[in-house]
């Protein structure tokens, strides 16, 4: 127990083991899972069509949304390029569900059924479809283990969308609130405010919303507001969630070659009158 | 734990209280309710123990427990320790402790889960930010209160299926 709080040297053990008891949780999960498929096969045909027009109508407004985000994307990689930074690269997703829960209340850590198999490895960060939900701490032959960004023991560094202005959201241990750490009484933050991931430190990718920011205390006897932030992720409903992978370092240059096509061609696509743009600063560089 | 002799009927029984101690209620559902999940492998271990005390090893408990660390994710050694410090209480008093009435079982439970929580508290404020709740003191007092059930079915199956 010692050498596990203040050590990594035990986590070959541990994924190894959490390979045997992985079937435990699908075992203890499998009520839920019978109930979503048997809910699946008995839903009548009136209810099917219903839901195929929504989600017709969700696809149209979001294949709306990312040709937009093509063409911002691109400008935004020109104007990096013009400010001499390195282009973003994309980054990548793996679709898992989750397979159990971890039943300590004093913690909220989920199991997902995606694991060294499929090439997760301890750090990823985890979203679901609203936002970040959490990152991954332990991967076993054919699961993984997320902790959740409300955990006690979680933090991530966060920014403002709006001014940018730097913190830290630590867990509560409460269902539905983080706390942004050490923010001084002068900042300017306000209630209603979107938090988004600034992505120092590296773990977690950068610009993905975390919570809006629902209340600001300021004591008069404290040099630090207290900041409540309810996550936009539905941390205790989502049942498939999103891991990213980083794009790799090695392969950096040919895939930020290949971006750089793909992103002229949606141009071209997109927008005509930026071609001769797209054209103008690829001469540059 | 030898599975001759009606032992996997024993590695069953622990498989299924590991199985209990991870099934979930749905989300939608209170929090607090999580509180009232009784310590399932403590009551299924110190059964075994006192009816058949040269059938579990401190070992193999210990070794078992590694694997409810990761089930549960504990740091390593913790649930081994609970477990075999269990195995040893009852082993060392199974002939006392089977002439008990039940209510004195129960108290036994009361207090060997509360150790193991209090434990807990210690072996997690380690590595962790976590802190005390008083609502903790629910899990061995749900114990205590299943303990009477857990041992009449389990001696059922155990004569039924001749474990000896």
């Amino acid at each position: 127990m010692t050498v596990e709080s203040s050590t990594r040297l035990l986590d070959p053990l541990r994924s190894t083991l959490a390979s045997f008891v992985s079937p435990i949780y699908i075992v203890a999960e499998s009520p839920y899972l019978l109930s979503d498929a048997v809910g699946n096969v008995i839903s009548t045909r009136d209810q099917l069509v219903a839901e195929n027009q929504v989600l017709e109508r969700r696809v149209l407004e979001l294949s709306q949304i990312s040709q937009q985000y093509l063409a911002l994307k691109a400008e935004n990689d020109r104007m990096r390029a013009l400010l001499g930074s390195q282009a973003r690269l994309p980054y990548e997703v793996l679709v898992a569900e989750l397979v159990g829960v971890i039943p300590d209340p004093t913690t909220f850590q989920i199991i997902i059924d995606k694991g060294a198999d499929s090439g997760i490895r301890q750090g990823q960060a985890v979203l679901d479809e609203h936002g970040l939900f959490g990152q991954v701490v332990e991967v076993g032959g054919f699961t993984s283990r997320v902790i959740l960004i409300t955990d006690r023991d979680h933090a991530v560094p966060v920014r403002i969308n709006r001014n940018g202005v730097r913190s830290v959201a630590g867990g509560t241990g409460e269902r539905d609130f983080l706390e942004l750490e050490n923010v001084s009484i002068t900042a300017d933050i306000v209630e209603g405010d979107i938090v988004e991931t600034s992505g120092l430190g590296g773990r977690f990718p950068p610009g993905y919303p975390v919570g809006t920011v629902s209340s600001v205390v300021i004591e008069p006897t404290s040099a630090y507001a207290q900041v409540l932030v309810r996550p936009t992720a539905q941390l205790d409903q989502s049942h498939h969630v999103l891991v990213i992978f980083k794009p790799d370092p090695a392969s950096e240059a040919e895939s930020a070659a290949e971006d750089d096509g793909a992103q002229v061609e949606a141009e071209l696509e997109a927008d005509e009158a930026d071609e001769a743009d797209s054209g103008a600063v690829g001469a540059v560089s | 734990m030898n599975p001759a002799n009606g032992g996997w009927v024993i590695l069953l029984s622990l498989v299924v209280a590991m199985l209990f101690g991870v099934i979930h209620l749905p989300e939608t559902w209170p929090g607090w309710l999580g509180w009232l999940r009784p310590n399932w492998l403590v009551l299924v271990v110190f059964f075994w123990v006192i009816e058949l005390p040269h059938r579990v090893g401190l070992i193999a408990v210990w070794f078992f427990g590694l694997l409810v660390d990761v089930l549960y994710a504990d740091p390593l050694g913790f649930n081994g320790f609970v477990l075999a410090g269990v195995t040893y209480v009852a082993w060392r008093f199974f002939e006392r402790l089977r002439m008990y009435s039940v209510l004195q079982q129960c108290g036994i439970i009361f207090v060997l889960t509360l150790a193991a929580e209090i434990l807990r508290v210690f072996v997690l404020g380690l590595g962790s930010e976590r802190v005390w709740e008083w609502a903790a003191l629910m899990v061995p007092t749900v114990s205590m209160l299943l303990w009477p059930l857990v041992f009449l079915f389990l001696l059922r199956i155990r004569t039924g299926a001749r474990v000896e």
